[in-house]
């Protein structure tokens, strides 16, 4: 009995190490992508133009937001899924 | 279970390798966009110029995203409290 919430500690940290490197793989392409639609290969300045950085803002919050919105639907399509084949296998007799 | 200095290094390694990396993605990016002439072997000063440009900008680019994302993450962490107190004052 003692073994078991340990066991789920470890799953716990896991799932948030997990989560942790999904958001900086995430941040990561969000940079990139950013840096590519906003600023234009011409580096006379070395600081980041007004217009460059009103682009920046929004492509940001933008990004995120689609990153919200594909999470949420592929979320309900991957549960609509599941719920799909755990019908299936209900509805015919296991192969075997 | 780890003890303490052994995340602080593993802390300090995962550090050293983002700088690693962004130090190489620095690289790429910055050549690829301010080298065009092959004609000499010496780096122009235009060239060295628009790359140490490129350098301090892309810098300054990532010290603003990572502000905006911050803000992102708090009131998305704050909607989620106050989300599970809704929740909380519901079921009561």
């Amino acid at each position: 009995m003692a073994q078991l919430p340990q066991l789920d500690m470890q799953k716990m940290q896991m799932v948030q190490e997990l989560e942790i490197e999904m958001m900086s793989d995430m941040y990561n392409r969000m940079t990139q992508s950013c840096h590519k639609k906003c600023i234009p290969p011409k580096y006379k300045d070395a600081e980041l133009g007004k217009g460059e950085s009103v682009c920046l803002d929004r492509c940001i919050a933008k990004y995120l937001d689609i990153h919200e919105r594909i999470g949420k639907k592929l979320t309900q399509l991957s549960m609509q899924d599941e719920d799909f084949v755990k019908r299936m296998q209900g509805g015919e007799p296991p192969k075997s | 279970m780890n003890p303490p200095t052994s995340s602080d290094d593993n802390d300090q390694m995962r550090s050293f390798k983002d700088f690693l990396a962004s130090y190489n993605k620095l690289s790429e990016l910055c050549f690829t966009d301010c080298v065009w002439d092959f004609t000499s072997r010496n780096v122009k000063s235009t060239e060295e110029q628009c790359s140490l440009n490129c350098m301090e900008k892309y810098m300054k680019m990532n010290q603003r995203i990572s502000q905006r994302f911050q803000e992102y993450q708090m009131i998305a962490n704050e909607s989620a409290i106050a989300a599970a107190q809704k929740v909380g004052s519901v079921s009561r």
